[in-house]
């Protein structure tokens, strides 16, 4: 994504901004509650949406986004207040109520049947196609569909399952859009896309909004509010913080509306105790996806691995972790060379992982809290197998305490947490083995608020501080830069770049990643 | 979702997500905590105003059936919690360890132990080995040893049981002071189960690998050593029954473990164990064999028919599967 573009520009202007209602809102909700059990997930919270306006909502996990979309996409029924779309008063019952009156949710987690053609998906399940097709008509209006998306080169007979995860999801608008959807709710689109496959949706959203459909766009990524937003609606536990138009705010007005606190800077100041080259990698390949790749990470720093999906720098980490079988290359921590291929060994190696993927390969959800921090250490506290828990114990409270989490909370489970909380688990139990370890992480922000974002730093710093070295992968670029001490860029398998702390820009970070001028010799 | 309630943090109020009745989690697990103990209570009373069911001889008979069904189920334990659901064929290892049992008993007692006890450790380790290192669909492994065991035994003894002349076993239909050898197995079983769970690097990392396969193989925690290891334990447990099995009939027969699979499964699954792995305790196993067998046991007292026997135990794992599910929709 590049900060310099700003696709709200040019777009629909006439666009009425702030919440003056209007009488031609597409969507207007009015004194909405909605109550779980004595909780409530909203209160009075009032909006409209003009029609071609993209419309941010932001705020922090539990603030009541999901519980919004979810009234207006008919899954949930508020308590009290009232919906009018195109002015008309509506009770949405059902999704497919919602539906009907053009409200229209671009999953998360996508719907479409990776089996089938792309056209196939488009028409699926429509109440628009009679018993017998008349095909040409309805590939004519599927490829329209598509081609407003800007997705000219996707043909119609591919199957879904060989389209990137950018393509699938333009796959998805498109299906939104042939349903004659008015107002189309995108949950995180970003989350899982390269930074080129996130370019092709916004200008797909901005092809949307010329039409006079209207976007409701929810993240956590605040850059693209700035980038692609009309308006931004802040939301702070369940209340209607303010509705404003995105020109005139800024990043840091935007986090305080959201935190409700005064916000002091994301990123901590690196603390430095640079020392000799803690982690070294020297000629790292992976058959199919990196070819002799290097890096040198002294002691105490932040290596983020910058670089496309696809373009390899998920596989590093992951190799690094001893999760990738066939990797070769050369790899020493501390000057002791480490065996890669094995996850048991990379950690009597003192390289502890961090997946990006929390719920798959990072937490045990089913778990207690106690359990999920002592899960690599159960070695030292055992004796011929057997435990000794009040050792563990003691460790595990110590633990929590180091990474913030409520020590009360150790019988939890730990599905029960929030993302953010579920991260510093993570974090949690690659704590104090030995103080000179090695983190390999893959984006370890995913899906957690800019509030515990802060915190994670603040714990990944305080890592670096006692001597470890930390190296990630990230999608953020504006995390990127923030954070990292020593950037690498990656294009296609290969290293590009290799920069400090300030001397690298988004602009040339962009470039690398995407179209390096040189790509250097393997 | 990516407001997922979030009570931990001070300040932040407890938030329910809505399920299908439209109560809020909570209330949901308390309304099944509810069913569970009224179904409980309901089994209870239904057995005290059976009639028969007080008497010393029904007693008895509970006490003598439960420990075979028992350690089967504890076993079975490992593997449901290792996170590889159930195996079908450890009725199959057990007959077929009664008759190695009782084949190898010319050769003295604790050599026949001794044997009996690796042939069902391996077999089971084997399957275990195959789950684990190879990621093989357990179900469908289990169903192929199976075969293979069936296979196997009949080409060797031409489907007949064997039945030894002597009376080397019978030492182990007696007593331990009040308490009948079979009982005081399973109390031990249950015991050693509960504590490899509890107590063990082993039983943590099965819980681990239960609850979380990939996440397991990240931490660096030998996964398939530890599947490999809980079936290891299952076929342990399952050779404690089949021996004294075999000393109780006097004989090795590929009739004695039929059935077995299921009414440990049942146990299991009665017992409140997460079908999925990650989640339960050889406690759990003991309650749901013991409801198991006391509901078998009043039936056979009303009158019923075997028929009408496996017809209830199956309403009741189909109810208990339901209410699990009812619980963990959201």
């Amino acid at each position: 994504m590049s900060a310099s573009r700003t696709y709200r520009e040019g777009a629909a202007q006439a666009a009425p901004k702030g919440d003056g209602a209007s009488p031609a809102a597409i969507v207007e909700v009015t004194n909405l509650c909605k109550d779980f059990g004595a909780v409530s997930a909203l209160r009075n919270v009032s909006i409209d949406i003009a029609p071609g306006e993209v419309r941010a909502i932001c705020g922090e996990n539990g603030a009541g986004k999901s519980t919004l979309v979810k009234i207006l996409t008919g899954v949930y029924r508020p308590n009290a207040g009232s919906i009018k779309v195109a002015g008309q008063p509506c009770d949405i019952s059902s999704p497919k109520m919602a539906q009907e009156l053009g409200i229209a949710l671009v999953a998360q987690e996508l719907s479409l049947c990776p089996d089938l053609s792309v056209e196939a998906n488009i028409w699926l399940g429509s109440v628009k196609v009679p018993l017998f097709h008349q095909r040409a008509r309805f590939t004519q209006r599927a490829r329209e569909a598509l081609d407003l998306l800007g997705a000219t080169r996707i043909s119609l007979d591919t199957p879904v399952r060989q389209l990137g995860m950018g393509e699938r999801q333009l796959v998805e608008i498109a299906r939104l859009l042939t349903r004659d959807a008015r107002v189309l709710i995108l949950d995180e689109p970003t989350a899982t896309l390269s930074d080129i496959e996130i370019e092709r949706i916004f200008s797909a959203l901005v092809a949307i909004k010329q039409q006079g459909r209207s976007i409701i766009y929810i993240t956590h990524r605040l850059a693209e509010v700035f980038q692609i937003c009309d308006t931004v609606t802040v939301l702070r536990n369940g209340e209607l913080i303010e509705t404003r138009p995105v020109a005139g705010l800024d990043r840091k007005i935007l986090i305080e509306m959201m935190l409700g606190r005064s916000f002091v800077e994301v990123y901590p100041e690196p603390i430095t105790i640079r020392g000799e080259a803690a982690l070294v990698v020297d000629g790292l390949s992976i058959p199919g996806s990196v070819s002799n790749f290097n890096v040198s990470a002294p002691r105490g720093t932040i290596t983020c691995i910058a670089g496309q999906v696809g373009s390899g720098a998920v596989d590093v980490i992951d190799a690094l972790a001893g999760l990738v079988y066939n990797a070769s290359g050369r790899v020493s921590v501390n000057g002791v060379p480490v065996l890669l291929g094995s996850a048991v060994r990379a950690l009597e190696s003192d390289i502890m992982f961090i997946s990006g993927d929390r719920a798959e390969e990072g937490i045990f959800r089913h778990l207690s809290v106690f359990d999920n921090l002592v899960a690599t250490r159960l070695g030292s506290f055992s004796t011929l197998g057997m435990l000794r828990r009040s050792g563990l114990k003691a460790t595990a409270r110590n633990l929590a305490e180091q990474v913030g989490i409520d020590r009360r909370r150790l019988s939890s489970l730990a599905d029960e947490l929030s993302g953010g909380n579920q991260q510093k688990l993570a974090f949690g139990r690659c704590i104090g083995n030995r103080k000179s370890g090695v983190l390999v992480m893959n984006e370890p922000t995913r899906g957690i608020d800019v509030g515990a974002r802060a915190e994670i730093y603040r714990i990944m710093r305080a890592f670096c501080a006692q001597g470890y070295t930390l190296i990630m992968t990230t999608n953020d670029l504006e995390e990127t830069i923030g954070l990292a001490d020593i950037i690498v860029t990656m294009y296609r398998g290969k290293l590009v770049g290799r920069y400090n702390r300030h001397e690298v820009d988004m602009h040339r970070l962009i470039s690398d990643i995407t179209h390096p001028v040189v790509v250097p010799a393997a | 979702m990516s407001t997922s309630p979030d009570h931990l943090n001070a300040g932040t109020p407890i938030r329910a997500s809505d399920g299908f009745i439209g109560l809020p989690r909570s209330w949901r697990k308390r309304a099944i905590i509810l069913v569970r103990l009224m179904s409980g209570a309901a089994l209870v009373v239904a057995a005290l105003v059976t009639p028969g069911f007080l008497t010393a001889t029904s007693i008895l008979s509970l006490l003598t059936t439960i420990p075979f069904i028992g350690c089967v189920a504890v076993g079975m334990t490992f593997i449901t919690l290792s996170g590889n659901v159930m195996s079908f064929c450890l009725g199959a290892t057990l007959s077929a360890t009664t008759i190695v049992f009782m084949a190898s008993v010319p050769i003295g007692l604790a050599g026949a132990l001794v044997l009996a006890f690796l042939f069902s450790v391996l077999v089971t380790g084997a399957q275990g080995w195959m789950v684990g290192y190879f990621r093989a669909n357990p179900i469908i492994v289990s169903m192929a040893v199976l075969a293979l065991i069936y296979g196997f035994v009949t080409l060797f003894t031409g489907g007949r049981g064997i039945y030894p002349a002597g009376t080397e076993t019978d030492i182990l239909k007696g007593r331990i002071g009040w308490v009948p050898i079979p009982l005081a197995a399973f109390m031990v079983t249950v015991v050693l189960g509960q504590f490899l769970l509890s107590y063990t690097r082993f039983g943590r990392n099965v819980f681990m690998v239960g609850s979380n396969y990939r996440a397991a193989l990240a931490a660096g925690i030998p996964a398939w050593r530890t599947i490999t290891g809980a079936y290891m334990v299952a076929g342990l447990f399952t050779a404690v029954s089949a021996v004294l099995m075999a000393a109780r009939y006097a004989s090795g027969d590929m009739e004695h473990g039929l059935g077995y699979d299921y009414h440990a499964i049942s146990a299991v699954v009665v017992g409140g164990n997460a079908i999925g792995g990650g989640q339960g305790s050889v406690v759990r196993t003991l309650l749901g064999t013991v409801i198991i067998s006391i509901l078998r046991g009043m039936l056979l007292l009303w009158g019923f028919s075997t028929q009408m026997q496996y017809l209830t135990t199956g309403i009741v794992v189909f109810g208990v599967i339901m209410l699990h599910s009812l619980g963990e929709t959201r």
